[in-house]
């Protein structure tokens, strides 16, 4: 029962790791149906620019959040005018190609402005966790499955509960029609792609504390993340956080209970399950074409 | 000699230079293993360009199949004694199998789905890989792989390579222009409008997996001899990107633009080497190279360079033959024939227990107001949709279950509301994919007989001028009248035409009203939906009009138009 | 669009033409060495701490007069931390006829990649793969430069067994081809001595969570750990949760539980943690030295990444300096004939494999500064 307890909590202190890295996935995919490839490597730069802030100039922890985040979303834009926008007319697979070159320059300028040694980022809290019973409590993870639930709470706010939010979900669901009724769809996919930037970024500076901040730290998290949205259904936002929760969680047990070098085929089990079984996901709609 | 004939000559010539180069250049070791890499690569990447370019279905697992020929090669010589070219042919067969198994999942994924699937197939393979050690020798990988008596030296098993690699890019260049090439174009372009030309597309897709995957085993296995050493980090979902970054930027649809785009990408970091002072500045470069090159070469570069040269296509020469219609008839009173027929959707009752009889010869139309459910009845007699109940008889003939490819072998043939061309092809290959249905009893055998009934289809409507012209340059009327010569060509026994006038102005509709004239006269039924009362009333005899998903009138035409029921639900009252 | 496409059309010119532009010619009088080591890729960290190993020998057997009176120059290729990238690393300084010999990657599973391609070359290759295979594949240009995993898996065994007086052992390795060797060759060095493998657990590289791993020790009974971990990430994210979740058994580890990159990553959470070490500063007045001129370039400590290539590169030009020749078989066999050279990493006595250290340090993390605790040296 300790055991299960205990696993219990880093299945789903992981799980919001990638709950969060997949509400970024989604949120581009929604709106401009673009898988980013890129979207790990927020994270990793968020986190950077942290360490920069934080540690190397020691700057007071708020002080750097809040610079990197800003930072975050002057990237979502440049990446948005670069990436996506020239191409938002074609078909997804050279967009996809496109993140991808992006990813990879993304990743090597940090390597070439950095240098290729690992860095620590501290948490936020000074004590490291709390022990409850039998249970240790990793505060870091605390901290995450916090903020992901108040990102959560949020984004609900957003999209349901204001007109902002109409409008991108407006935008997301027909372009032509938003335009049509005067949303300025250019400008919503901007504000998606620097809130998605934000995510990713704050995504990164919870999780460098756990995974310590280096290149390859994105990479580790977003095949997983994209799994998730798949298991979630593939443009939705709920689902994305259930997946991301639920692949935290299965590889988790799975290590644990079956084996720990097999854990990373679990879950792409799990995901072709369901793409057999369920390919909407657990929430997504079925999409019919009209003939 | 035909344009096509030159090119194959060419190519042939080429071939053989370049493998009496690659058997007789000496290289130093490092070029040597960038030809080696880049022509296994080569050949996985031709396999791409087949599920990908060709069929328009993604494929993230192209190294797995290439890990699959690679191991099977490794594995066998090594550790079983197995002659070579056995092992690899076993490593092709298992790859096929591999992606036939994959091929099978696109029965109901597509897009971002099939994507996943793909990937996480790469993954866990990858997983097995490198922790099934007692029997794939796990992350130590396999060394001293040998080579196949004859081909020992790293020369001569390059020229081998090379030669393989031609071969291999001969047969997929010529793919495109058979009909299983065609078909595969024609899923890619337009699935609904290809099943309803007969096309299986779920067998097309299964077989461009199979296809592509057989491919990647052959390179794989080739690979593993050509570097004697094989590890499960050289096949990661990585590679399966590398792949198919290569077959993109080179140009998805073509055996030059993959090898173009395997070389380049293989290339380009060797290049950027010389920046190789600041750690990771020439992998950024080459990340900003690629995204440069996906937004200013939208068709890869191979396609960049092919429009640069690219020369109109000259007019048909000779004259077509006149068209020759000779439509099924089985004796059957009634050439298409619904009965009580339902569609619903959840709750909502589309297509409630209509009865439709379409006498044979002449033009029958279905009329009513949007949302009454005419097309959604088109689409379930022609098979897009499953009907909830009901039965359909064509000439006779039960198609209620059948799939919509299959009941065009039965006779139907249909034109959508909006049109649905293959837009890649030009107008000529869209005809001929129309005619190459099967069961079309009018082409004997051959390419002469089918590419020469496609031309008469089109002279009969009229553009056989512009035959090898691409789709896009027609207008929309133009377009529309090719849609038909596509359906005409498959010589149907009944032509649905949903909505032909829509779009079409005064003139074009005249055109459209004669030719439908034509095709009555000789001997078709036509099933004709519009919203256009001139053409309903000049054309057709009979009328069906539908209301909310029900018949609520059938008849001669001006009859059934004088109806009050009908003019109150469609034609409008005077108050 | 026509102007970003002539733009596109000169910027591809110009790159197509760079590679020839950047041959310049090379100055003529020195003796090239090529190394191949990752510049980019998950292994890129330790890539610049190997290079500058490299560099202070270079330095330093300049500054004495050089190599048959000329200077020793070094031609670096990034293998990207992969397979295919080691493998065209290696050929293309293979390509340059001028290049004397070779100093490798430190990964195995690399080497054996590129292990063909050295044997066409037929030049001596100086590397730091301890997976014991690649000295016994009959290659006669494989020359190692640390202790190979017999030795680190009877060291950490008998360290362990006879020193902590520990029986249960629980073992942790990557799934690689070090980590599973090493995890291999340590159960049977257990075993021999006697004593028992309570669990054994096989972890993915660049995993984000080990509490499975770690929760299965603790649940198993053993006493004491022993690990391969090949990413200092790795082993420092198992360090921290091994403490958070309480597991305090004696740890004995391989070399990279007291890398540079460990010990600032894993802080605290390595303090009390013992190592096998084939480098370790106080183990001898060469790696003292060694340590000192290592710190007046890097702010890191020196480790064994750095310790290697430093070696190599002296026994190399001992060896050349000897032998008078640059012929490839006479410095092999030069080198191989060395016995008792005396290197930061310890004492090298070739073996007709091309071994040339057998024993290991044990070393202790005490609050941050690891301390030398004893050598342990196998002459078999």
């Amino acid at each position: 029962m300790d055991l299960f307890l205990q696993l219990l909590f880093t299945g789903v202190g992981i799980g919001a790791v990638y709950a969060l890295v997949a509400l970024g996935f989604v949120l581009i995919f929604r709106a401009t149906s673009v898988v980013n490839f890129a979207q790990g490597d927020f994270s990793m730069v968020a986190a950077y620019l942290m360490v920069v802030f934080a540690v190397d100039l020691g700057w007071p922890y708020w002080v750097a959040f809040l610079i990197s985040i800003a930072g975050m979303a002057v990237l979502g834009a440049v990446f948005n005018l670069t990436v996506y926008y020239p191409l938002r007319h074609r078909t997804f697979l050279p967009v996809l190609i496109s993140t991808i070159g992006a990813s990879i320059f993304l990743a090597n300028s940090v390597l070439a402005l950095y240098g290729p040694q690992p860095q620590v980022l501290p948490g936020w809290l000074d004590t490291p966790g709390f022990q409850v019973g039998p249970v240790y409590l990793d505060s870091q993870y605390l901290i995450i499955i916090c903020v992901t639930l108040a990102l959560v709470a949020f984004q609900y706010w957003l999209f349901e509960r204001t007109l902002i939010g109409k409008k991108l979900q407006a935008t997301s669901q027909d372009k032509e029609m938003a335009t049509l009724l005067g949303i300025p769809v250019a400008g919503m996919i901007m504000l998606t792609f620097v809130y998605s930037a934000v995510l990713g970024g704050i995504a990164g500076i919870l999780v460098a504390p756990i995974l310590f901040v280096s290149i390859q730290m994105g990479s580790t998290i977003a095949l997983k993340a994209f799994a998730a949205t798949i298991i979630g259904g593939f443009g939705d936002v709920a689902g994305a956080i259930l997946g991301g929760f639920a692949i935290g969680i299965i590889e988790t047990f799975g290590a644990a209970y079956i084996s720990v070098p097999f854990k990373d085929a679990f879950a792409f089990l799990v995901v072709i399950l369901f793409l057999i079984v369920r390919p909407q996901g657990i929430f997504g709609e079925r999409v019919a074409e009209k003939a | 000699m035909s344009r096509s004939a030159i090119g194959q000559v060419f190519y042939a010539l080429l071939a053989a230079v370049l493998v009496a180069l690659a058997a007789t250049v000496k290289t130093d070791g490092y070029i040597a293993n960038i030809l080696m890499q880049a022509a296994t690569y080569a050949i996985a990447v031709f396999g791409l360009s087949i599920v990908l370019g060709l069929c328009g279905q993604i494929n993230l697992a192209q190294a797995a199949f290439f890990a699959l020929g690679a191991y099977s090669v490794a594995l066998g010589t090594v550790d079983y004694h197995i002659p070579f070219w056995l092992c690899l042919l076993g490593g092709m067969a298992i790859a096929l199998a591999a992606g036939a198994g994959l091929g099978l999942m696109t029965l109901r994924l597509g897009g971002h789905y099939l994507a996943m699937v793909t990937i996480s197939f790469q993954q866990i393979l990858t997983v097995v890989l490198t922790n099934a050690i007692g029997f794939t020798h796990g992350p130590d990988g396999v060394s001293s792989i040998p080579r196949p008596a004859g081909f020992a030296s790293g020369q001569s098993f390059l020229a081998l390579v090379v030669a393989i690699m031609a071969i291999s890019g001969y047969l997929v260049w010529r793919l495109a222009d058979t009909r299983l090439g065609r078909a595969m174009r024609a899923v890619r372009d337009n699935e609904l409008a290809a099943s309803a030309n007969g096309i299986d597309v779920y067998r097309t897709k299964l077989i461009a997996f199979a296809l592509a995957a057989l491919l990647a085993g052959l390179g794989g296995g080739l690979f593993a001899s050509g570097f004697s050493y094989v590890s499960p980090d050289q096949f990661a979902f990585a590679d399966s990107i590398v792949l198919l970054t290569m077959a993109l930027l080179g140009g998805a649809a073509s055996p030059i633009g993959s090898a173009i785009g395997t070389g380049l990408l293989i290339l380009i970091p060797e290049w950027l080497r010389f920046l190789k002072s600041v750690p990771g500045l020439y992998l950024a470069v080459y990340g900003a190279a690629v995204i440069l090159i996906v937004l200013f070469m939208p068709d890869g570069i191979w396609g960049y360079i092919s429009k640069l040269f690219r020369a109109r296509k000259p007019a048909p020469s000779k004259a077509a033959e006149p068209l020759t219609l000779r439509p099924l008839d089985s004796g059957a009173p009634m050439a298409l024939e619904v009965k009580g027929l339902c569609k619903h959707f959840g709750g909502l009752k589309a297509v409630d227990g209509v009865d439709l009889q379409v006498r044979r010869g002449g033009a029958h139309a279905l009329i009513g107001p949007n949302g009454s459910g005419k097309t959604t009845m088109v689409n379930v007699v022609t098979g897009l949709y499953r009907a909830t109940a009901g039965e359909i008889f064509v000439d006779g003939v039960d198609v209620t279950t059948l799939p919509a490819h299959k009941r065009t072998v039965a006779g139907l043939a249909r034109t959508f509301q909006n049109i649905r061309l293959f837009r890649s092809m030009t107008a000529l290959e869209n005809v001929v994919v129309g005619a190459e249905r099967d069961g079309n009893a009018l082409i004997e055998r051959g390419r002469a007989a089918l590419w020469g009934r496609a031309r008469a289809a089109l002279d009969f409507v009229g553009l056989e001028n512009r035959a090898n012209e691409a789709i896009p340059s027609f207008s929309y009327g133009h377009q529309r009248l090719i849609e038909i010569a596509r359906a005409l060509a498959a010589n149907p026994t009944v032509l649905l035409l949903d909505e032909p006038a829509a779009g079409l102005n005064l003139s074009e509709k005249k055109e459209l009203h004669d030719l439908l004239g034509r095709i009555a006269a000789q001997g078709l039924t036509i099933l004709l939906i519009d919203h256009d009362m001139t053409l309903i009333s000049g054309a057709a005899r009979h009328v069906t009009v539908l209301n909310f998903g029900r018949r609520i009138a059938d008849g001669e035409t001006a009859d059934v138009l004088r109806q009050p029921d009908v003019a109150a639900a469609y034609l409008g009252v005077s108050e | 669009m026509r102007f970003n496409r002539r733009i596109l059309n000169a910027g591809l010119a110009a790159s197509l033409a760079a590679p020839m532009i950047s041959r310049v010619a090379r100055a003529a009088d020195t003796l090239k060495i090529g190394m191949v080591l990752p510049v980019t890729g998950p292994a890129a960290a330790v890539g610049g701490y190997a290079l500058a190993g490299a560099k202070i020998a270079l330095d330093r057997v300049n500054k004495s007069g050089g190599v048959l009176g000329k200077q020793l120059e070094l031609v670096t290729e990034d293998d990207q931390t992969t397979n295919p990238g080691a493998v065209l690393a290696f050929s293309k300084l293979a390509a340059q006829p001028d290049i004397i010999a070779f100093l490798g990657p430190v990964r195995s599973t690399q080497n054996h990649a590129i292990a063909n391609d050295v044997l066409k070359t037929a030049k001596p290759f100086c590397f730091g793969g301890t997976d014991p295979a690649l000295t016994k594949m009959g290659n006669p240009w494989f020359i190692r430069f640390r202790p190979n995993d017999t030795y680190s898996a009877r060291v950490i065994a008998s360290y362990g067994v006879e020193t902590l007086g520990k029986k249960n052992w629980g073992l942790v390795h990557s799934t690689d081809a070090f980590g599973a060797s090493g995890g291999k060759l340590l159960a049977a060095a257990i075993d021999k001595l006697g004593a028992k493998v309570a669990i054994d657990q096989g972890y993915p590289n660049q995993s984000p969570d080990f509490t499975p791993v770690v929760l299965a020790i603790k649940s198993s009974g053993a006493d004491v750990i022993g690990s391969y971990f090949t990413y200092e990430n790795d082993q420092a994210i198992f360090a921290r949760q091994a403490k958070q979740l309480g597991l305090t058994i004696p740890w004995v580890g391989s070399p990279t539980t007291v890398a540079a990159a460990t010990l600032k990553l894993a802080g605290p959470a390595v303090w009390g943690t013992y190592a096998i070490a084939d480098y370790a500063t106080d183990s001898s007045p060469e790696a003292k030295e060694f340590a000192k001129l290592y710190s007046a370039v890097s702010s890191a400590p020196p480790d064994l990444q750095s310790a290697w290539p430093y070696d190599a590169i002296g026994v190399l030009s001992i060896a050349i300096n000897k032998v008078g020749s640059t012929d490839p078989g006479k410095i092999r066999d030069a080198m191989l004939s060395i016995k008792g050279y005396k290197g930061a990493e310890g004492e090298y006595t070739f073996d007709q494999f091309g071994d040339g250290l057998h024993g290991y340090n044990i070393v202790r993390n005490e609050n941050g500064t690891i301390v030398f605790d004893k050598h342990i040296e196998f002459t078999d």
